[in-house]
Formats: C-alpha cells, structure tokens, sequence
C-alpha cells in the first residue's frame, strides 16, 4: 500500500500522515481552528483588515492599471462574484483619486452662428455655475434695463423722427399721384388686395355702358390717362418693400445703438470676472451681439402666439411660457459641475447603456411639438467620470442597450460625443442637436467574470486594445496562521462596517473553518467574502433572536444549517426516495458488476451528493466499451472521455498478450438527467473489472475519483458533498459499521466533513478510505488482492487481475474459435 | 335729450378698417341698450370697373385684372367676416343683433328716423401707409343720423372734444349725445368754440347738461381749423363732436387722421329734407 502525505498541513498540526485503502483517522476528515489559538476573545479586539485577503496580484495590477496613464491602459478586473473586485478597485482607485487634481467643469451653451450645434465651455471646477448664475442675473437685469432704455424720451423721440421721415416720405409720394389722378378726373378706389383706378365723372365712376357711350376719341383718352397714372402707382408699389426695409433697419440701428449702450456696463462687469477664460469671453461677446440684434424680445414687443388673435391677451401661463422660451438661449447649461468635488471623481454607473454613458438629447412638449435645445443636454457617466475614473460590471455592460459600442467608441476617439439612440441607429430624420464633444481622458475599470474576459479576448478585437490589463482575482489562499489571523481581522472589518454583533473567538474559528469549507479545500480559505459577508449577518440574526449580546459558534453553524436547509428540499426527497427503496442504492451486501458512484448536483447555488448505482455487463465482442449516457446523449464529452480512458486502461493492462474480445455497456441506473464530468471513471472501472472477474462488490462502498489509463486515481471536486451524500443515505437505509466512501488519496487535503460524519467515523460506523490506484480500490471493494503482475505479466494465482484476465483469455479463446468456424470449408457451404 | 336712439347701424365694406368701428357700435348699442344692426355694401362702382377694359387693380405684388367673379367672392368672404365680428362683438355686450348684405350705397331706407350709425373713418392700408378716403367721408355735411367715423380704439384713452359755435335747435342734442359717449368712457369733456365766448358757452352747457356727473369745461379758441386742430392733439382728444352743419370734410378729416381720433357728426334735428349717408 501507498503511503501518502496530506499537503498545506502547517508544523504542529493533527497527524496528517494516512495509509491508502484504510480508513482515515477522524483527524484528517475536518481541519479545525483551535479558537484557543486566537489571540483574543472577541473581534472587537481587531483592528481592521489592510485589504482583501489573497489578492496581491490583483493589488499590483490595479496599482500598474492606475499608474499607467497612456492609452489603451484601462481595466478589467476578473474573478468569481463575492471576490470584493468592486470594494477592492473602489478603494485603491479612490485612494489615488484624492491626490488627483480636481477636473474642470463643463458647460453647454447656445451656439448664436448655429443653434443645431450647442457650444460646450470648459471651466476650473466650480466656476461653471457662477457663470450660469451671472447669465441668469444678466437677462434678469436687462428685461429691466432694457423696456427702460426704450421709454426714455431720447429713445422715443429719435424713433419719432424715423417713423415721421418715412411716413412722410410715403404720403407725399402717394398724396402727389392721387392729386395727379384727380386733377385727370381720376379717382382711387380700394380693391380688395390693392388699389384701382377709374374714370369719374360728375362725382361717379363711369360705368362700362357710360364708357362705351362715349366718343372713340375720349375713350383712347381716358385709357391712356389711366394707364400713364397705373405707371406710376405701380412704381410707388414698388419702391414700398424697399421703403419698408429701409425704415425697419433704421429702426433697428437705433435699437442696436440703445440696446448697446443699455447693456455695455453689465456686459463688461460679467466679462470682467473671466478675463483669464478667453472661450468664455469669446461666448458672452457672441451674447452681447444676440442681444443687439434681437432686443425686441426685452422688449415684449414680439408676435402673439400662435393660436392667440393679435390684441387679445395671452394667458399668464402662456405668457410665462414663451417667456421662458424666448430667454431660454442666453442660459447655461452645466453638465459637469465639479465644484463639491475633492480630487479626481471616481463614479460607479450601475446602468451603463448608450445614453447613461454618453449622456442623451431630451425633448420636452412645446405648443403641441416636441422640442429641444442645448439646455436638454444631459451628462452621461464619461462626463462626470472624465479626468477621473469609471467603474462598470461588464455584464451589465454588455447587456445594456448600445453601452459597450459606444464605451468603445468614446475611448477610441478620446472624446464624448452626446448623440440620441435614433441619429445613432439612423432611424429618426427630425433635425436634432450636434453637440460639441467633449476631449476625454479616463480610465475605466470593468468589473466581470473571468469567462467573458476570455470570451472578449477571443471575440473582440478592440477590446486587447482598450482593456491592456488584468487584475486577476483569486477565490481562494492558503490557509495558513498569518492568513487566519487576517480573516479573524476582515470579521471584525464586516462586523464594524456592518454594525453587526461582536463575536467571540469560537465563532471566529468557526467562521474560518466554513471559509475552508466554501474553500473545498482544508488548507485553503476562500475569498469569496460575500458569503462569509453573509452568513456573517445571518449569524448576527439569529443571536438576535435569542436575545444574545454576542455571536458565538452556536449562532455561526445554525447559520450554516439554517442555509442547507432553505435550499434542500430536493436533496431531501432525493434521499427520502433512497430510503423507500424508489432510488435503488444498496449500502450492503454483494453485487457483481455494480457499485455505488457518488455525484455533485447544483441547484439554485446549493450542492449536495448524490449516490448513484453504476452498472456494467461484458459479453463476447471486439473490444468496445459502451457508454450508454453517451449512446443516448445523456453524457457530456468529459465523461464520454472518462470511459474512454477505460478501454485504454483495460488495453494497456490486459491487452498486450490477448485481443480484448470484449463488449462491454455502462451506465448510471435510474438517471434521467445528464451525466458530466469524469469523477466516476473509478467507479465504472470497478464495476468493468467486477462484471469480468465476476468478483462480487460490497455495496457498503460509494466511490468516487478519476482514472488515468494507467490505473491511477485522480483527485475530484466536491468530495465533501459526495461523502456527506453517502453518509445520508447510509443513515437512511441503517449503518452496518461496514459503510465507507472510497475517496482519491490527492482529496484527502480538501476533506471539511460535517461534524456528524466526523463522529460516525471516529466511533467506526463510517469510514473514508483513500486510495491512490485501482488495485487499491478494487482489493477494499472485493475483498480480494488485485495482484501485482509477474514478470511474464500474468498475475498470481487467486488475485482479481488474474480472474480478469483469465475471463479475458475466455473471450478470446471463444472468439477465435467462432471466428474459425466462420471461415471453415463447411461452415462457408 | 327728445329723440331716443332705437338702434345702432354699422355700415361696412371691403375697403373698410372693420374692427375699431364694430367695437364701438356694440359699445354704443349696449350703452343705450338697443339691437346692433350691420349692412355690408357691396361696391357698385368697383363692380362697374371690373366691366371696363382698365379695369386693372395694382397691389404689391404687381397688375391684376379685375373681374367682377372674382370681387364678388371677396364681396361674400369680406361680408362672412364682418358678419362674424359683429356676431362676437354683440355677444360680448349681450346685444340683439341682425346683419345685411346690400349692393349699391346706402339708401335711406335702409336706414331707420332714429339710428346711430358708427361707420370707420378709415379703410385697409397698403404698405402699412397708403389709405384711400373712406366713402363715409362725403357722408357728413348731409347727415341727418348722427355719424360716427371710428378710428381710435375704445381702450386708448382721450377726452371728448365738442366743437360749438352758436346754438341751434340741434345743440342740446349734441351736446347730450357728448356728453353720454363721454360719460361711457368716463371722459372730461371741453366745449369748444372759436366765435361764442366761454361764459356764453357754460351758460349752455349748464342748461343741456344739468345733473349730469360729467366734467366739462367751456373754452374760447382762435378762428381756423389749424387752431382746432391744435386743441385736438393738446387735449389727447378721443372723439371730436361736430355738428353738420358747416362742416367741412377735409379739414376734419386731416384732423382725425392727425391725432387718431373718432368724429361725430349731428344733423339738426327734424330736417326733413336731409340726405341720407351714401
């Protein structure tokens, strides 16, 4: 027999010296933590944990990713949900950002040369709104200041002057063809889109029978007469656009000239307080023009609105409307206001879609239409996490609608462009805004399963390009003293930070010890801290409600328990089937060909054992193995693989003196789901060499473990569960004392049994047997010694190898019998 | 006042400025509390030039033919739209009201012994400045009804301006009739004459206007219409009340085109032979 040693046991620790195909000492089966060696009775004694436990790499990689400040050198921060990716990458990053100069603010403002593409300011931080507030004074003052500009007696009586001139101009010009008309006996008469001219005659317009009464002579006369006079009222016609531009531009000359004069103080004194932002200044010269050129909208002298009659009053509420509307270009729009802020901004978006990354155009009901303007620009994550950092859960990236295309892009251009979902895909025409964009320097970090970081690597060429580092989380750390005097530290953190219970030092040791569980491993922890996190607050509970000032062990395991046993209810039927024989699982007596094989079901997070009758018949064939999961698409590829490896096995070791001239069928009995994984090959492998030795198998055994071909046993997962399975099952149907499980030597190191199988094992009733080849396994389960081959590479006489092969030789022999009688004259006639 | 006014008559037409004369006609209808009554004239003359081989109207956009369909489709949608106005303007003022389409001037019988007729002083501009004379003009030496040229709207302020120069069998009328137009605008109103002195004037006021809670004022003025102008404009006048007789169109006409106000014009009373308005 073998002798194995268990790994990562620490100096001064438990035996952990086993002997293959013999039962473990109780000692190896749970790997406890002596609360005896904590140092302190309570974790209020703790100071807090320095950071994640077991994840320096990860700490490095994040520390490069944040230093490094070229292009390209974003995030990904990779590792199993509950690692603390996000608090981890939230704190250093935070950390960093403090020491980082704060980014300036960013407004939208209108563009007066092409309102369709909104302006954007850049501002040292805080300043952005002292510069919307300073407009909305200005306005405020010039609606005032302006209506009184315009009263004033100078104002009024220069406009008087222009009106008169033109007036005048006009009249004299018309009252001078109407006293030539007359004079011709010519009168004007109003025709509904203009004027008219007709011959009079003693006070009345000729009518046409008058006319026509008339000498040719008169008649050519008065037409004549009439038609010099149409000459020139169609000429005066005709100079009256003419006359009328130019008496509005005189007006607004004036108007100009008041409106400039009105406003020059205010203009400068707002000017004065950005003389050192060029762009700024550049911004309220262009509103200094705007408000020149449009001083009327001061004025309340603008068209009704639409729908209003001229000379009927608006309501107040219109009113306020188009107030609102006509001043609504001269605000300020600040989509990033940095002024509260310390530091670089480190934003976390929980959202990340196209419009809450790169912001988005609202719209809002305008008499009926939908409408909008730069003052409905909004500001995405890139904006307020720009000259800072950005943190996103991949997933949620990916999901989101249009986030990841457009993450890429904006990183790709180095600048954040506000763009609607429908110019983006082309499916509206209506004319909406090009906003200027913004120059963008970030450093994103994405927080995501390893999986899709594989698959992005894979399947997306930017992403190598944008996302240069990794930081890869562990799940898991050795488990050593330092390592547990960090998780004692890391409860204290949570129990603080969480406002939880203080707990005791038994609760600590017991707390850890789940950790290994969570682990499956005893020497390591897992870094999962989410569930600790977890059964933490459950625990807390639960002293709680029996009114205890402290959480102790007790509160810690029923905790555990209470957990299993929210989501076990189909392991529980499962076993209860076991035990009213509807499952068929034998735990004693004798079979040939069959064996029990143990199993991992997952469902909704839980994982419980599974035991599961393995069967196996040979008859006389060419060689073949038959998977039956495999046959009828129940088995997955890896133990389609598994069973494969057998046929190698069996080759290898008998093959070579005989042809296997064998047909041989496997299957799990009563499984009707899928079958994967290779943790059973022993267990089939078993059942093979029984159904061909014919060497009965005790049933008191359940297995697990891989094989390689060259009959080794190979360690599996979940081999706490597996046992555990068992062990129900066994208690189900009665413990003979002889019961076991027959576990690979190498998941020795991983066992964390529950404390009832402990005890069953170290009162005897139960036992946990490693092995470290088949031979081992097949002498526990038939009672019968393998054999070691002879130098010839026969096996002893007695020895189950032996039989095998001696059944083998059989095969063979009948075989090529058959085969020559096949081929015999009489058989062929 | 011995006549009572029985109803307020608005003649319109196409060439009319419809709106200011319709608000001061149900005005002045709901202030006696009788119907508002409106006729829209179809112009004869103008259907009569479409019918001539010049017949041609110029407007801004260039030349066009007349022709007599198309000015009778203006006719009916001018005719719809004062219908309209006037419809909403009796609503306002809670007024019986009934309207007429009539071609050819306004006869007088079409009218009845004690109407008010409130008609525009002006019609629709071409090029904001280009106004032809109202037909309404010719209308005020003969007037028997009192005639009202609207021009100023009723919301702008202004005093009452009555023009007097000796009394007549018509100046209590007048002076009523002013005095109650007045009083609906609760306006001060001057007397006004170039030839009685002022003594004189109050004298007659005091007997025409007694108990009436009127502010008035008698003044004495130099001779010429340039002088009565000038009073016009000082006193922001709203509504200048002349009588008939003696009146002279132009004069008045530069008047109230100078300052934007309404003139009344008031016939004697009980001249038998005297003209309608056309």
């Amino acid at each position: 027999m073998a002798q194995n040693e268990g790994q990562g046991k620490e100096p001064g620790t438990e035996s952990a010296q086993f002997e293959c195909g013999k039962a473990l000492p109780a000692a190896l089966l749970y790997r406890r933590c002596d609360p005896l060696e904590l140092p302190f009775e309570s974790v209020s004694e703790l100071a807090d944990a320095p950071g994640l436990i077991g994840q320096e790499r990860a700490v490095e990689a994040i520390g490069f990713a944040i230093a490094m400040r070229r292009k390209g050198y974003n995030l990904y921060a990779l590792g199993p949900a509950g690692t603390g990716k996000r608090t981890l990458v939230e704190e250093l990053v935070r950390e960093q950002a403090a020491g980082e100069p704060t980014p300036p603010d960013w407004c939208y403002v209108n563009n007066f040369e092409d309102p369709q593409k909104p302006s954007v300011l850049r501002l040292p931080p805080g300043r952005g709104n002292g510069l919307k507030d300073g407009m909305k004074r200005l306005i405020e003052e010039l609606r005032a200041a302006l209506p009184a500009a315009f009263e004033r007696d100078d104002y009024r009586a220069r406009r008087e002057v222009i009106d008169e001139r033109f007036k005048e101009r006009n009249e004299e010009a018309f009252n001078e063809l109407q006293r030539r008309a007359e004079a011709q006996g010519i009168t004007l008469l109003r025709t509904p889109m203009g004027l008219a001219l007709a011959p009079r005659r003693e006070g009345k317009v000729l009518t046409p029978e008058m006319f026509e009464a008339l000498p040719e002579a008169e008649r050519t006369r008065i037409q004549q007469d009439l038609e010099a006079v149409q000459k020139d009222l169609e000429g005066l016609m005709r100079k009256v656009p003419e006359w009328e531009r130019e008496h509005r531009e005189a007006v607004r000359d004036l108007n100009r000239e008041t409106t400039g004069a009105a406003i020059a103080l205010m203009m400068d004194e707002l000017r004065q307080g950005y003389r050192d932002l060029p762009d700024v200044v550049g911004y309220l010269d262009a509103v200094e023009r705007d408000i020149k050129e449009n001083a009327d909208d001061f004025l309340g002298a603008s068209a009704p609105p639409p729908g209003v009659p001229p000379g009927m009053p608006v309501p107040a509420q219109l009113e306020a409307a188009l107030d609102e509307a006509r001043f609504r270009r001269y605000q300020v729009n600040v989509i990033v206001d940095n002024g509260g802020l310390k530091g670089a901004p480190v934003i976390y978006e929980d959202n990340p879609t196209h419009q809450t990354l790169v912001g988005r155009v609202e719209h809002m009901a305008r008499f009926g239409a939908l409408v909008t303007d730069f003052n409905l620009l909004a500001a995405g994550a890139l904006h307020r996490a720009n000259d800072g950092y950005l943190l996103l859960d991949a997933q949620r990236l990916l999901t989101g609608y249009f986030g990841w295309p457009s993450l890429k892009r904006a990183l790709q251009a180095g600048e954040i462009r506000i763009e609607s979902l429908e110019q983006l895909l082309s499916l509206a025409s209506t004319i909406s805004l090009e906003p200027a964009s913004i120059p963008l320097n970030i450093k994103v970090v994405l927080l995501g399963p390893p999986t899709l970081y594989y698959l992005l690597c894979a399947y997306d060429d930017d992403f190598k390009e944008l996302f240069k580092i990794a930081a890869d989380f562990d799940d898991r750390v050795a488990r050593t003293s330092e390592t547990t005097s960090l998780y004692a530290r890391f409860i204290a953190t949570v129990v603080r930070r969480e406002k939880l219970r203080d707990l005791d030092r038994e609760a600590v040791a017991r707390t850890i010890e789940q950790a290994a569980r969570v682990a499956e491993d005893a020497d390591r922890l897992s870094t999962r801290l989410r569930e600790i996190v977890d059964l933490l607050q459950e625990a807390d509970l639960l002293a709680a409600q029996a009114g205890k000032p402290m959480v102790g062990a007790g509160e810690v395991q029923q905790a555990i328990d209470a957990r299993f046993r929210r989501g076990d209810r189909i392991y529980r039927r499962l076993q209860e089937e076991i035990g009213r024989g509807t499952i068929r699982i034998e735990t004693e007596g004798e079979e040939i060909g069959q064996v029990n094989g143990l199993s991992v079901m997952t469902l909704g997070g839980q994982s419980f054992g599974n035991p599961s009758r393995i069967t196996a018949r040979v008859r006389l064939g060419r060689g073949e193995v038959v998977d039956i999961e495999r046959e009828v698409a129940l088995g997955g590829p890896i133990h389609s693989k598994g069973v494969l490896i057998l046929s190698g096995f069996l080759g290898g070791r008998f093959g070579r003196v005989r042809p296997l001239s064998l047909n041989a069928s496997l299957v799990f009995e009563q499984s009707y789901g899928g079958v994967e994984g290779d943790s059973a090959s022993a267990a089939e492998l078993f059942a093979l060499l029984s159904a061909l030795a014919e060497a009965p198998i005790k049933q008191s055994f359940a297995v697990t473990g891989s094989v390689d071909q060259l009959g080794r046993v190979q360690a599996i997962g979940g081999v706490n569960e597996k046992i555990e399975g068992f062990f129900d099952a066994c208690r189900i149907k009665g413990f003979t004392g002889r019961q076991g499980a027959i576990i690979p030597a190498s998941n020795v190191a991983h066992l964390m049994l529950r404390e009832d199988v402990v005890a069953a094992a170290r009162e005897g009733r139960f036992g946990i047997y490693p092995i470290a080849s088949v031979d081992e396994g097949l002498s526990l389960l038939t009672g019968i010694p393998a054999g070691e081959p002879l130098a010839d590479g026969s096996y002893p006489e007695g020895t189950l190898n032996a039989r095998v092969a001696a059944r083998l030789d059989q095969f063979a022999a009948k075989a090529a019998e058959l085969a020559r009688a096949a081929t015999s004259p009489v058989a062929r006639s | 006042m011995k006549e009572r006014i029985e109803r307020v008559v608005v003649p319109l037409d196409s060439a009319s400025e419809m709106e200011v004369a319709i608000d001061t006609a149900a005005r002045l209808a709901a202030l006696w509390k009788v119907p508002l009554h409106g006729i829209f004239i179809e112009d004869e003359e103008l259907l009569g030039l479409a019918g001539l081989p010049f017949g041609f109207q110029v407007t801004l956009g260039g030349i066009q033919k007349l022709s007599r369909r198309e000015i009778e489709r203006y006719f009916r949608a001018f005719a719809e739209r004062a219908r309209r106005q006037l419809a909403a303007a009796a609503a306002r003022h809670h007024l019986k009201w009934s309207f007429a389409v009539v071609r050819g001037p306004l006869t007088p019988d079409l009218l009845k012994p004690r109407d008010f007729v409130v008609a525009s002083a002006a019609t629709r501009p071409i090029g904001s400045h280009f106004r032809v004379r109202a037909r309404w003009w010719s209308a005020i030496a003969s007037s028997r009804h009192p005639l009202l040229l609207a021009r100023r709207p009723w919301d702008l302020g202004g005093s009452v301006l009555t023009l007097l120069r000796r009394r007549t069998a018509g100046t209590e009328r007048l002076l009523t009739l002013a005095a109650e137009i007045a009083e609906l605008g609760r306006r001060e109103m001057t007397v006004w004459s170039d030839v009685a002195a002022e003594e004189e004037i109050a004298g007659w006021l005091e007997e025409a206007l007694a108990g009436r809670p009127l502010a008035h004022k008698a003044e004495k003025g130099a001779r010429g219409s340039a002088s009565l102008k000038e009073r016009v404009v000082a006193l922001d006048c709203r509504l200048l009340v002349v009588a008939a007789e003696g009146a002279r169109p132009d004069d008045l006409r530069g008047i109230v085109e100078g300052a934007l106000c309404d003139l009344l014009v008031i016939g004697e009373e009980g001249e038998k032979d005297a003209k309608a308005p056309p």
